[in-house]
């Protein structure tokens, strides 16, 4: 038989990683932006185009699906073509999948800043999009299985396990956690409500983690390591076990982010139990990457790739290490919505996804250039103020979390709250975070340095765009070929192994996910929760519209320190009309779920207008715009007659007379105004919002004034 | 060494008890920040000098061992440099607790396979690693079992009670050593300049934002004129500082400030009256006599 000749696509690698580069630098500056915020309220640049509630989800989008999306895209397309002796199954798909991942990046940053939001972590783009995303989705699961289809290797190595579990997990998260009702082209609410919602994020928030920032990294570390390193994989039985372990364990693990909610009990402790066993699997990627690397040590010390590898695993092994720890409710208890989380994920995304993704740009681009690292100095440059740069960055947000949690749970001897200003709280750390966005910028820098070096490498070189490569034919499989090893065999199936892999994560998502979303006694209602009336419903929509819940959680957890500062802790029947839910993950101020009623009317009109008349120090940024914005109210009657589908109990034909309720409730708030001599008309955004934040926890409130 | 150990006990004390220095509020904020920067800054300049410094002992160390083992100063230029020649494999405890196979037998595990020159080996899963694998398990076993079977641990909203059951007992305690138990109906009317003082700084720090530096009324009423929402006597201003009144604008502060707080803040209050400060708020509600001081008045008329 003869050897066939074929041609590796080059360009698109080239496409994706430049994308990977440019929007790299996007998201981390806009990063950088949003953390200079936190402590001078003046760079949200008094538009609210650009105010932290808003760009937050743009730099969390811009640095997930566009760096780390775009680097995942570029790292299979290289590898998956050499490790299946194939070039991409078609060049248009391979196109249209590089265009179509740019353009959903290029509407999300026209969206996001918009306010056009779902206000689902990780999942802000608003329905239109994700239609998109999911045709994008399939158009790159079909080139990967054409090629796979007309491979010349027989056996699907480790690396395209990991792009296959990739590929069917990210499908199911994306179309679960999609499922909305639109109202107009850029407006749509979730079909779950409260708490159904908030498990139905977590689910999916937790395993894009796992599916998005983790496996496809696996898999390209399986494929890069060995070939920078030139060394066998260690254990090809490791491989097997911690891949299935890993892929089958993750996918229980969201409850964690919701410990001390409203969840049932049960499924906060599946959560917490699979966490810690998901150490143990996590691990077995670093231990077979950094024992690969066995009688490699000497490379390491003068390759600067292997350097950004060896960090990349070691940033890898300790965040998975702090993530179950994390999980266990005496630490979440404290480090939960705080800066400590923010430390956490920033090892992960900086080291983990940052430094595997320069390694691979600078072993890569140089070869499928046909030259030589333009300058291994400012390579080494690059390492060494990136490592410090997640060393700034982490150690004080570390700082910043201990000191706030501890001091928000301070009691005095005489039984009240130590700093019963969260405010005060929020002044304490803020040297903290003046000093994380010195470490962000110091690892921007470095990126920046990469380019330069990426692009004159470019200049100095010319692009291979087809690679030539010869391989011998798949012969027809002998049935007197049969292996003996299980998975030796299932490694030459894809659909097979496809299925499988679909099946194990399906198990922890029917456990956990089902339960919760069918049976009514998880979720206890209660009589006096009403549906919210027009106005407060438009002014929810305002919230989510300027991402209020990036920095004010809506939940109060059963502690006495919470119960004390907010009042009494939430319960599941709260949020029956919730959709979607904005709980929040973050407390950068106060929790807002028992708000209703804590201030007057005129407290709130003059705190929007400029927070630090009514709160000295405050960093919320000043929002102006919603006294001068009119509301808009033709939405109204979509909006009703939307909630009642997704069985909010409004009575028949209210949608016609809601708008007369809408205008009678907001002319009741303008005329309290009026009395502190704050004269706006009753049709602005304002009167909207003030509408929502006084009724917030009021359902409950009501039934206890009798008590006093 | 002690010394270092003493700064970063220091550091330490400041980062968890950020409390003591605005306590004794011998610092104001600011500065505190700015000891905050400095203490940040320099936490991660000595985590890079000591990185340093650890690296350096390790050279130097080699050095002197391998001088003590007689080797010559060429050899030991050698040796500091391995990549030249593979050192001798002396790390065999490392090695079985890793439960790794010498490199030189890697021949024998290699697999027949390879994908784009990549192969694999047939080691078998390090028996540290299963063993950290098992332990979860049993870990996660027990944990289910002990919060859900058996009942003995407390979930989150028994846990809450426990909590505050504790906390009142322990306030309890505390409270009933304490003479400064003070409530709307015990509180009395003093002009003793410490609690004056005391008081002023509680005004300054809660209160100015709606009623002014100078009690001249802003978003809230002026509190130094003879007109009163909700009562002028110190009895009045103490259950009005505790409690709020929400429908005209007036927070709680229960749960803000203690008792003792509330009094003397309250006393701060009565102590302005008639202070007539620049650009006072129009009078709102009702014009009432100062019964408190008025009383005293007639009490020390009386007495002469």
């Amino acid at each position: 038989m003869q050897p066939e000749k074929f041609y590796y696509d080059n360009k698109i690698v080239r496409n994706f990683g430049i994308a990977t580069v440019v929007w790299g630098i996007i998201g981390m500056l806009v990063g950088l932006i949003i953390a200079m915020q936190l402590y001078k309220p003046e760079m949200n640049m008094g538009n609210q185009y650009t105010t932290f509630g808003r760009i937050r989800p743009l730099h969390t989008n811009a640095v997930i699906f566009a760096f780390v999306g775009n680097a995942i895209f570029m790292g299979i397309y290289y590898s998956l073509q050499r490790l299946l002796k194939a070039r991409m199954f078609s060049d248009v798909l391979s196109k249209i999948h590089f265009w179509g991942w740019q353009l959903i990046i290029v509407s999300a940053v026209i969206t996001l800043p918009l306010g056009i939001t779902t206000s689902h972590e990780y999942a802000e783009l608003e329905w239109p999009i994700d239609i998109l995303i999911t045709l994008i989705w399939v158009v790159f699961g079909i080139n990967m299985f054409g090629t796979i289809f007309k491979r010349r290797e027989r056996h699907l190595y480790v690396a395209i396990w990991f792009y296959i579990a990739t590929f069917v997990t990210i499908a199911v998260l994306h179309i679960v956690n999609s499922v909305e009702l639109p109202v107009s082209l850029t407006k749509s609410y979730m079909v779950y409500a409260g708490v159904q919602d908030a498990l139905v994020q977590w689910w999916y928030g937790h395993n894009a983690v796992a599916f998005f920032l983790t496996t496809p990294y696996l898999g390209m570390m399986y494929y890069f390591l060995p070939k920078m390193a030139n060394r066998p994989i260690y254990s090809y039985k490791l491989s097997i076990l911690h891949f299935w372990a890993l892929i089958f364990i993750y996918i229980w693990a969201g409850p964690h982010h919701l410990l001390y909610t409203t969840l049932p009990g049960w499924a906060q402790s599946l959560g917490v139990a699979f966490s810690i066993m998901l150490i143990a699997p996590s691990w077995g990627g670093m231990i077979n990457g950094l024992l690969t690397l066995r009688g490699a040590w000497d490379k390491v010390r003068d390759d600067v790739v292997l350097k950004f590898m060896v960090v990349g695993l070691t940033a890898y092994g300790m965040a998975t290490f702090e993530g179950p720890m994390l999980s266990l409710k005496q630490i979440n208890a404290f480090a939960h919505f705080s800066d400590w989380i923010i430390a956490h994920v920033h090892v992960g995304a900086l080291g983990w996804n940052g430094f595997l993704t320069f390694a691979i740009l600078y072993w890569l681009i140089p070869r499928i250039y046909q030259t030589e690292l333009f300058s291994k100095k400012l390579a080494s440059f690059h390492f060494w103020i990136g490592t410090l740069g997640i060393l700034f960055y982490v150690v004080p947000m570390y700082w910043a979390g201990f000191t706030q949690g501890l001091m928000l749970k301070e009691f005095t001897p005489e039984g009240i709250l130590k700093y019963p200003n969260f405010l005060e709280t929020t002044l304490r750390i803020i040297p903290m975070h003046v000093m994380r966005s010195i470490g962000g910028t110091m690892y921007l820098v470095g990126v920046i340095a990469m380019a330069y070096n990426l692009a004159r490498t470019m200049m100095q070189g010319s692009l291979v765009a087809n690679e030539a490569a010869q391989a011998m034919p798949l012969e027809p499989f002998k049935k007197s070929d049969t292996e003996l090893a299980w998975h030796r065999r299932l490694e030459r199936k894809p659909i097979k192994f496809m299925i499988i892999s679909l099946l194990v994560i399906l198990v922890g998502t029917f456990v956990e996910l089902m339960p919760t979303l069918t049976i009514s006694s998880n979720i206890p209602t209660i009589a006096s929760v009403k549906p919210y009336t027009p106005l407060e419903l438009q002014g929810r929509d305002l919230y989510i519209r300027e991402g209020c819940s990036n920095c004010h959680s809506q939940t109060v957890r059963p502690f006495r320190s919470e119960t004390e500062r907010y009042g009494e802790y939430s319960k599941a029947g709260e949020f029956v009309y919730d959709h979607p839910f904005l709980w929040g993950s973050k407390r950068t101020g106060p929790d807002l779920a028992r708000e209703g009623s804590k201030y007057p009317d005129a407290w709130h009109y003059n705190h929007l207008m400029d927070p630090r008349s009514m709160s000295p120090g405050s960093i919320m940024p000043d929002y102006d715009w919603l006294i001068t914005q009119k509301l808009d109210t033709s939405l109204t009657v979509a909006k009703i007659n939307a909630m009642r589908t997704l069985g909010v109990p409004y009575a028949p034909g209210y949608e016609k007379v809601a708008n007369r309720d809408l205008d009678k409730q907001a002319k009741g708030i303008a005329d309290n105004l009026a009395k502190d001599h704050i004269k706006v008309s009753s049709d602005k955004e304002i009167v909207a919002i003030i509408a929502y934040l006084q009724r917030l926890g009021m359902d409950i409130k009501a039934n206890k004034t009798p008590e006093k | 060494m002690r010394y270092l150990k003493g700064i970063l006990l220091l550091g330490l004390v400041f980062a968890f008890n950020p409390a003591k220095a605005a306590d004794d509020s011998l610092l104001p904020a600011d500065v505190m920040n700015y000891i905050g920067y400095g203490l940040i800054v320099f936490t991660l300049i000595l985590f890079v000098v000591v990185l340093l410094v650890v690296l350096r002992a390790f050279n130097v160390l080699t050095k002197v061992v391998l001088k003590s083992q007689g080797y010559t100063e060429e050899q030991i230029a050698a040796e500091m440099k391995p990549s030249k020649k593979e050192k001798k494999d002396n790390s065999q405890v490392w090695n079985k607790l890793l439960s790794l196979r010498p490199l030189s037998e890697e021949k024998d595990l290699l697999m027949e396979h390879e994908y784009d020159g990549i192969q694999e080996l047939d080691n078998p899963t390090p028996s540290w690693f299963m063993f950290l694998f098992y332990s979860t398990i049993v870990f996660a076993v027990c944990y289910l079992l002990i919060y859900h079977v058996f009942g003995i641990g407390q979930l989150q909203y028994d846990e809450y009670k426990t909590e505050v059951a504790q906390a009142d007992i322990a306030k309890k305690e505390y409270l009933s050593k304490q003479a400064n138990r003070v409530d709307e109906t015990t509180v009395k009317l003093t002009k003793d300049p410490a609690v004056l003082a005391s008081g002023q700084a509680i005004f300054k720090q809660n209160c100015v934002v709606c009623h002014g530096q100078h009690a001249e009324g802003k978003v809230g009423p002026n509190l130094t004129d003879d007109f009163w929402l909700h009562g002028n006597k110190i009895n009045d201003l103490f259950k009005t500082i505790k409690y709020g009144v929400l429908t005209k604008g007036m927070l709680s502060w229960e749960k803000t400030l203690s008792p003792k707080q509330i009094s003397d803040v309250a006393n701060y209050v009565k102590s302005l009256h008639g202070t007539n400060p620049p650009n006072p708020k129009e009078p709102q509600g009702i014009k009432m006599l100062d019964v408190d001081s008025t009383k005293a008045v007639t009490k020390a008329l009386k007495k002469a």
